[in-house]
């Protein structure tokens, strides 16, 4: 019979960390003046202390996030399928590049993490010729993949340097096949948060490996009820300082894209509160009904530029509107989800410790009455224990 | 001979569909069925993703006529699909119509084969000798 052993599970974010051990949560702002491990002994040096290398958990979602280009020659299949796959595996989307008129596209000046290259079933071939290896020669790229037809693979690997290439994700029926460029694009996170000096240090103190917070959360979802009193269909904000992340059940979106994954996430990554504040206002002031809310909250939009916990607030309530703006049929974005149908709308994250549940379900309401004119009214479940994520870094801790 | 196959619009018509799809394989076609529901754009792009010779679109319903008249104007975007032989069939109006008016109208719209409320093995041997006379053409 194996003992059940406390574990010490902390989350580093780029705002918070939080470390948590049977039935209580920490929580302490980051001092971005020290390196993460020097932060994390001054503020819990003692909780520390209590556990073995063994059975402390750390996941992190510190880095950001990496960064893709993904080139492929329809918009209805290969694009789309690669974005379905790249947005899963929560990568940043920086363009996406129609093949065949790849010259009229421009050049990104900053470095790419990831290049992904995909196109056409396995039985077709000579998709992409000389216009591909120039435009490549120009960009700078870390990484680069091919994922298109397999008859193409040879003359894409004698061209390319360097070029990963896995087995198409475009079968012979057309249909999207995720696996192979998910498990790699998630190594890439993985490699890239473990590969962070900062998160490097964080070794010392654990012998588990250190996992992607959005990750973490995604494993807590199937189980979400052992904690909540949550209806289904649900869908689960994460906003937090540099990231807002989505995650929902697949039978809220329209697309007919079938995979094997019962919950999707999305990534807005530049909708935080802290980091990325200034991309926040920005969208905001490009939302129509912003104005509106900003009048229905009794504030102006001055408080933007104010620095202070009621401004921290009102930019936290901006960023639910935000997103369920970005999700919704009113705007067109990577995908549309059916909020007419969901139960309920669980948040976590740091603002759990800023809104109550009273102004979560203020903005929760405004959107529903002004933006999608319904009456509906979700459930709105507030996770202030991060409950959600102990839930998940078990959940992970018991399949490992 | 690979065939791109489906049916266009928000038509909903399925039977044939289906029936397309058996009796071409059984004719020895590599099929690509996209089945009800599907936009012009899906039936180009499936096209070249899977290098078809051949785009069979169906519609039932009566909304032929204003997805024909998208043909041309989406085609011209496309770089890579002169070749494919374009054919359609099903109700290609709404009620009966002059079928040599439909012939020659849905030529203009940029199909290479028409055919209106014509049975579908009648339709399959016109595509055989249609691409039996391509095939000649360009050999001579
Ligand atoms: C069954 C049916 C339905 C069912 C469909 C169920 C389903 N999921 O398939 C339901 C009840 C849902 C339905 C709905 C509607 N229907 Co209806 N439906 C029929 C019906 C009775 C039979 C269709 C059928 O399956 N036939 C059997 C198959 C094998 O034959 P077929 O479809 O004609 O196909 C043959 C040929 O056309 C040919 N063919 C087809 N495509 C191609 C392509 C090529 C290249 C070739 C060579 C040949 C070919 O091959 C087939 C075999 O020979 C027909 C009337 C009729 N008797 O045809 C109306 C009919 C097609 N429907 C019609 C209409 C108007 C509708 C509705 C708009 C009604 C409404 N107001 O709501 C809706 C539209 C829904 C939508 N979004 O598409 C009209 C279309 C009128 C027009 N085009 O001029 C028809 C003709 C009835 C009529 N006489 O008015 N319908």
């Amino acid at each position: 019979m194996s003992k059940s052993v406390e574990k010490l599970l902390i989350d580093v974010g780029s705002t918070y960390m939080k470390v948590s051990t049977s039935g209580h949560v920490e929580q302490h702002f980051r001092d971005f003046n020290q390196d993460i491990l020097d932060d994390l002994v001054n503020k819990c040096g003692d909780t520390l202390k209590r556990f073995e290398k063994d059975d402390v958990h750390i996941c992190s979602s510190a880095n950001g996030g990496l960064t893709t280009l993904i080139i492929g020659v329809t918009q209805s299949f290969s694009l789309k399928y690669a974005t379905n796959i790249a947005f899963n595996s929560g990568i940043n989307i920086i363009d996406t590049i129609l093949y065949q008129n790849i010259e009229d596209y421009s050049v990104p000046s900053e470095p790419v993490d990831v290049v992904i290259i995909v196109g056409g079933i396995d039985s077709h071939s000579e998709l992409f010729s000389d216009s591909l290896y120039c435009y490549l020669e120009q960009l700078t790229y870390s990484n680069i993949v091919f994922v298109g037809s397999e008859k193409d693979a040879p003359v894409i690997k004698s061209k390319i340097d360097e070029v990963v290439v896995l087995p198409n994700i475009i079968d012979n029926r057309l249909h999207i096949v995720e696996e192979h460029l998910k498990e790699y694009l998630t190594n890439l996170y993985q490699q890239d948060i473990e590969g962070k000096e900062d998160i490097k240090h964080l070794y010392d103190i654990t012998n588990n490996q250190i996992f992607s917070t959005p990750y973490i959360v995604n494993k807590a979802l199937p189980h979400i009820d052992a904690r909540f009193a949550v209806v289904d269909p649900f869908i689960l904000l994460d906003i937090g300082g540099a990231t807002t992340d989505i995650h929902y059940s697949k039978d809220l979106v329209d697309e007919n894209i079938v995979t094997e994954n019962e919950y999707d996430r999305l990534v807005f990554k530049k909708l935080g509160v802290y980091k990325s504040r200034e991309s926040l206002i920005f969208s905001a002031k490009d939302n129509e009904f912003v104005y509106e809310l900003l009048m229905h909250l009794k504030v102006t939009e001055n408080i933007l530029e104010e620095h202070s916990k009621r401004a921290t607030k009102i930019l936290m309530q901006l960023a639910i509107f935000l997103v369920l703006c970005k999700t919704s049929h009113y705007r067109k974005a990577y995908i549309n989800l059916k909020l007419l149908a969901i139960n309920s709308i669980v948040f976590t994250g740091g603002i759990t410790k800023v809104l109550n549940q009273e102004e979560v379900e203020d903005i929760v309401a405004f959107f529903y009455k002004k933006v999608l004119t319904s009456e509906h009214k979700p459930r709105s479940i507030i996770d202030n224990n991060y409950d959600i994520w102990t839930l998940g870094a078990k959940e992970l801790e018991a399949c490992q | 001979m690979k065939v791109v196959t489906g049916v266009v619009g928000n038509d909903i018509h399925v039977v044939a569909n289906r029936l397309i799809d058996l009796s071409l394989r059984a004719r020895g076609y590599e099929v690509f069925n996209l089945g009800v529901n599907t936009y012009l754009e899906e039936f180009f792009d499936a096209v070249v993703e899977t290098g078809a010779d051949v785009l069979l679109i169906s519609s039932l319903n009566g909304e032929a006529e204003g997805w024909g008249r998208e043909v041309k104007p989406l085609l011209t975007q496309y770089k890579k699909l002169d070749d494919v032989v374009m054919m359609i069939g099903g109700n290609l109006v709404v009620g009966r119509g002059d079928p040599d008016e439909i012939q020659r109208k849905y030529k203009s719209y940029g199909f290479d084969l028409v055919c209106h409320q014509i049975d579908l093995n009648t339709g399959l041997d016109m595509l055989e000798t249609h691409l039996e006379k391509r095939t000649q053409e360009s050999n001579a």
